[in-house]
């Protein structure tokens, strides 16, 4: 319905490089399952297709609560059952894990969006 | 044209609702208020009822390490977050001990970094670390709340004299004594653990250091904190950097509780 436009950092609590491969990213289609609204970095948990058609469930991190709120992105921005696409760095040791660059919804607004954010 | 009308007025609504599901908006009790119509870095120093420079107020620290042309792939900093020497001039003067000990760390990486584990991170990565804090100034006693782990110091400017450098009951945060130099707070910090991290690549601090650190409001939204380590044990020689941080008006802290929901230690290599 409207634009959200942030950040998403790691840093806070130790170095996103340390986990996740910044050279390459992953784009993952499917449905909210589950949100943990945590610190120190929230989680949305993200059933979608592999590539031979089974479903399976996405660990996506991403900043802590108090970044996304104070850049405009709130608890409600996402709720389960919401179709959405994620651009995340993958994990370097674990499958289907990673760290969310953009979130975008079915219609095309962007819920949230590192691209470019200095 | 209507239904954008319709867009803007609901997203209004929704920040509004948002922002007053936090602390209210108004004025923060203590906190001297910016002039109107005076710029930031023209506005008067304030002052105490006792005529010293007034420190109170939220505070981030200075980033001013510039982000690629796509954006930072992490969150924005300051160079002193990644290394404490930058800026000083010829790096910091390890001892050979000292030296050792950072490529061990460099070598181990985030895994055995103690804001990895979400440990409290010492009064240093405290000026760097890309959070919030408040400074609360009452006559004898400075209070530096930190959002990161709600974590407190409190500044002793009572004329107590410094706690001794290998205290019975090392801590992390130390114990901090503060006296004016004129318009300058200098405090005194000793009592450390042996253990401590200056920024992310290792740079130690260890029971034989002393900080002390002089503040400086150099104007009315900033604050300039000039940080002089002298540690026997880890460096040659006592060596000075200044850790800006900027006024953030009209904001309170919120909670940053390392340990609510830590997932990722046990996947970092």
């Amino acid at each position: 319905m409207w634009l959200l436009v942030a950040g998403a950092p790691l840093l806070a609590h130790h170095s996103a490089a340390a986990e996740y491969d910044q050279d390459r990213t992953v784009t993952v289609q499917g449905i909210v399952t589950k949100i943990e609204w945590t610190n120190p970095h929230i989680f949305i948990y993200l059933d979608a297709k592999d590539e031979n058609g089974q479903v399976v469930t996405w660990s996506l991190e991403g900043a802590s609560p108090i970044a996304l709120f104070r850049d405009g992105v709130h608890k409600d921005s996402l709720k389960i059952g919401d179709a959405i696409t994620v651009v995340a760095f993958p994990a370097r040791t674990v499958a289907h894990l990673g760290d969310m660059k953009t979130i975008m919804r079915a219609d095309g607004t962007k819920l949230m969006d590192r691209s470019g954010k200095q | 044209m209507r239904r954008a009308a319709a867009i803007a007025l609901c997203s209004l609504a929704l920040l509004t609702a948002h922002l007053s599901a936090q602390w209210p908006a108004g004025p923060a009790a203590g906190v001297a208020k910016k002039p109107a119509n005076v710029a930031t870095d023209r506005a008067p120093v304030p002052r105490t009822a006792d005529g010293k420079p007034d420190l109170s107020g939220v505070w981030e620290p200075e980033k001013n390490r510039p982000c690629p042309p796509e954006g930072c792939t992490d969150l924005h900093t300051g160079e002193q977050f990644f290394d404490i020497g930058w800026g000083v001039k010829g790096g910091l003067p390890f001892t050979p001990w000292a030296a050792d000990l950072v490529k061990v760390r460099k070598a181990e990486g985030n895994k055995i970094d103690p804001g990895t584990h979400c440990l409290p991170t010492g009064i240093v990565r405290s000026h760097t670390f890309p959070l919030l804090k408040k400074i609360v100034q009452v006559p004898g006693l400075v209070l530096i709340l930190n959002e990161r782990n709600s974590l407190y110091r409190q500044i002793l400017a009572d004329g107590r004299p410094p706690v001794p450098r290998d205290t019975e009951l090392p801590s992390i945060m130390g114990f901090s004594t503060g006296r004016w130099d004129g318009d300058t707070l200098v405090v005194e910090s000793t009592g450390f653990t042996d253990d401590l991290w200056l920024d992310q690549r290792g740079s130690p601090l260890t029971s034989s250091g002393k900080l002390t650190e002089r503040f400086r409001r150099v104007s009315f939204g900033k604050l300039q904190i000039d940080v002089t380590v002298d540690d026997p044990k880890a460096y040659t020689a006592p060596w000075t950097t200044t850790l800006n941080q900027f006024l953030v008006p009209d904001t309170e802290l919120l909670d940053y509780v390392c340990l609510e929901n830590e997932k990722d230690l046990q996947n970092i290599r």
